[in-house]
């Protein structure tokens, strides 16, 4: 068994197989060869993991953030936060941050907003004299907020694979998400006091009353998404249809910048992505499912306790080995192989899963920038025409903040879990 | 040739789950105004939605297979020679026609078994079976894929998503 369900996915996803191969390969081998189970259990576990409800979740935010990411609603959410913060040294390092934490409320996805607001804050960076690195750095990291802030993919496919509530994770991503926000933005300004550099300009009551007029539509998605979800108006799935609706009504009707058919062609794109997501999660709920009748979850969490480790060590450890995964694996797949794993782990720890939802969000968003194979670190080569030289140096000292913030939010749950009593008033 | 037809299919495939997704958007939205405004869910909605995420779950995979594009952690195999990475390539092309051959078997007995028990589902009354062979369709067209690509002697060839 363990050769089934250890060394086949190993050994396959070192050869770069595809991951839902890797994980079919590996239940595949186990049902056959190990098991005394009838194969129906193959089917039934592939099809039991996608005929859920609240998985619409995933595809309709992708959509939401796939209309909002077209046209100028990028520009417009820019042109806004920099009006705001535009008085303050280094306004446009600010902006950046700003933009890119408003645009994760939108959508959550990490390489888009990458892309997105990169292509807009590049060149006002660069006119403006911000150093090469520390502009390269800046926007290939900041996107990794994305998948901490609210609506977050992630955080919909651990709340299934680990069995807990989409809107209390939701929750408790907002503060910590806010920290590193905050701790990214105040980095910023220290470096552009020091460097002498981003001089401020008064702040001006007319433009930034005409920017927020501007984007005052833009802005509305996140109160529809996250006002709707903890105002109790509705369930995160159907939170996510709506701002569908809102977001193809924006670009189409508000900003007439999306005909009909890039409408569809953005649900064609949401598609393709729900097939490469989905498949995975189909796979690695048959994984899962073969991890628990085994009772390997189980033999783990005895295993550990034997060894008495105390909790904070155990929360130091895997956050080691889940930031040297995040170098090579995606979230989305890391978190449906790992949970199974960890969270009857964590949970006889006595840590809250909630708490460790986020701290697992946390980790795979430094993983999507770390070097050497972050994936924002391609997009930001590829899509800013970014030499992966200056790049590498320049994440370095953002990584050195995300990895700080990682600490706080490991080290004091409250970071998390006063998210959850404030917004959703829950003990 | 060939390659020009599947890839002509796969688009048609690609719109066709594109629209139905945009009217399970339309069908969430109008359901939460009738829910929550009218206080009277439509009927039935949510199971129309999930069936729609069904089909771009499974229809959606053999789409990313036939463009070579499934999600994998590939820098090691990246940093191999040429000649092994083609093997590599051609090893795969192998197992996920195996793979998927063996689901689809399974798959299918568990749809027939389906349709023969003519089980229906609780909102809407519609036989089960269909749903289930949306897996069965998914499987099949992956294999059928990854079987071209080997007789075409090409198992290395990644699609470009356009």
């Amino acid at each position: 068994m363990t050769f089934a369900l250890g060394v086949v996915p190993v050994a396959l996803l070192l050869l770069g197989f595809p991951i839902y191969i890797v994980v079919l390969a590996s239940v595949s081998v186990a049902l056959v060869f190990f098991m005394n189970i009838p194969l129906a259990a193959l089917h039934q576990n592939l099809f039991g993991a996608i005929d859920i409800y609240a998985l619409l979740a995933v595809p309709y935010f992708i959509y939401a953030g796939e209309l909002m990411g077209r046209g100028s609603v990028a520009q417009r959410l820019v042109d806004f936060v920099e009006a705001g913060v535009g008085s303050v040294r280094g306004s446009l390092g600010v902006t950046t941050v700003g933009t890119s934490a408003i645009f994760g409320a939108i959508s959550g996805a990490s390489a888009a907003t990458v892309a997105t607001i990169g292509r807009v804050m590049l060149p006002a960076m660069r006119k403006a004299g911000y150093p090469e690195k520390f502009t390269a750095g800046l926007i290939t990291s900041v996107g990794a907020i994305d998948i901490i802030i609210p609506p977050s993919i992630p955080m919909i496919v651990y709340g299934m694979a680990a069995e807990q509530s989409v809107p209390r994770l939701y929750a408790a991503g907002v503060f910590p998400g806010l920290l590193l926000a905050a701790m990214l933005a105040a980095y910023v300004i220290w470096f552009a006091r020091r460097n002498g550099i981003g001089a401020g300009e008064a702040f001006d009551r007319k433009r930034f009353l005409r920017a927020s007029g501007r984007g005052i539509w833009a802005l509305g998605a996140p109160f529809i998404i996250l006002g709707g979800i903890y105002g109790g108006v509705f369930a995160p799935t159907e939170a996510a249809g709506v701002a569908c609706v809102y977001a193809a009504f924006v670009t189409r009707f508000v900003y007439r910048e999306l005909s009909w058919r890039e409408i569809v062609q953005a649900a064609a794109n949401t598609a393709f992505f729900t097939g490469q997501v989905l498949i995975i999660v189909a796979c690695a709920a048959v994984f899962a499912w073969l991890l628990t009748v085994n009772q390997v979850p189980a033999t783990v969490v005895g295993w550990l306790q034997s060894l008495a480790i105390p909790n904070w060590a155990l929360l130091l450890s895997i956050n080691v080995v889940l930031l040297a995964i995040g170098c090579f694996l995606d979230p989305l797949s890391a978190i449906l192989l790992l949970s199974p794993l960890l969270v009857p782990v964590i949970k006889a720890a006595g840590i809250d899963p909630i708490h460790f939802g986020i701290i697992f969000t946390v980790n795979l968003a430094i993983g999507l920038f770390h070097p050497p194979f972050g994936m924002n670190i391609f997009v930001a080569q590829s899509v800013l025409r970014l030499e992966l030289p200056v790049i590498y140096r320049g994440i370095l000292p953002f990584l050195v903040i995300y990895l700080v913030a990682l600490m706080l939010i490991t080290y004091i749950p409250e970071i998390s879990l006063s998210g959850v009593r404030w917004l959703l008033r829950v003990g | 040739m060939v390659d020009r037809q599947i890839d002509r299919a796969m688009r048609a495939l690609e719109f066709v789950l594109a629209v139905a997704f945009c009217l399970a958007v339309v069908l969430n939205f109008v359901n939460v105004i009738a829910r929550y405004v009218f206080n009277n869910a439509i009927h039935g909605a949510d199971e129309l939605q999930v069936q729609v995420l069904i089909a771009m779950a499974f229809l959606g995979a053999a789409i990313v297979q036939c463009r070579g594009q499934h999600l994998r952690m590939d820098v090691l195999a990246n940093a191999m020679p040429h000649a092994i990475r083609t093997a590599l390539r051609a090893l795969e092309a192998l197992l996920v026609i195996a793979l998927a051959a063996f689901t689809v078997v399974q798959s299918a007995r568990y749809t027939f078994q389906m349709y023969t028990l003519a089980r229906t589902s609780d909102a809407l009354g519609m036989p089960v079976w269909t749903s289930h062979l949306l897996v069965v369709i998914g499987f099949g067209l992956i294999a059928l894929a990854a079987l071209w690509r080997v007789l075409s002697g090409r198992p290395d060839v990644t699609g470009d998503r356009t």
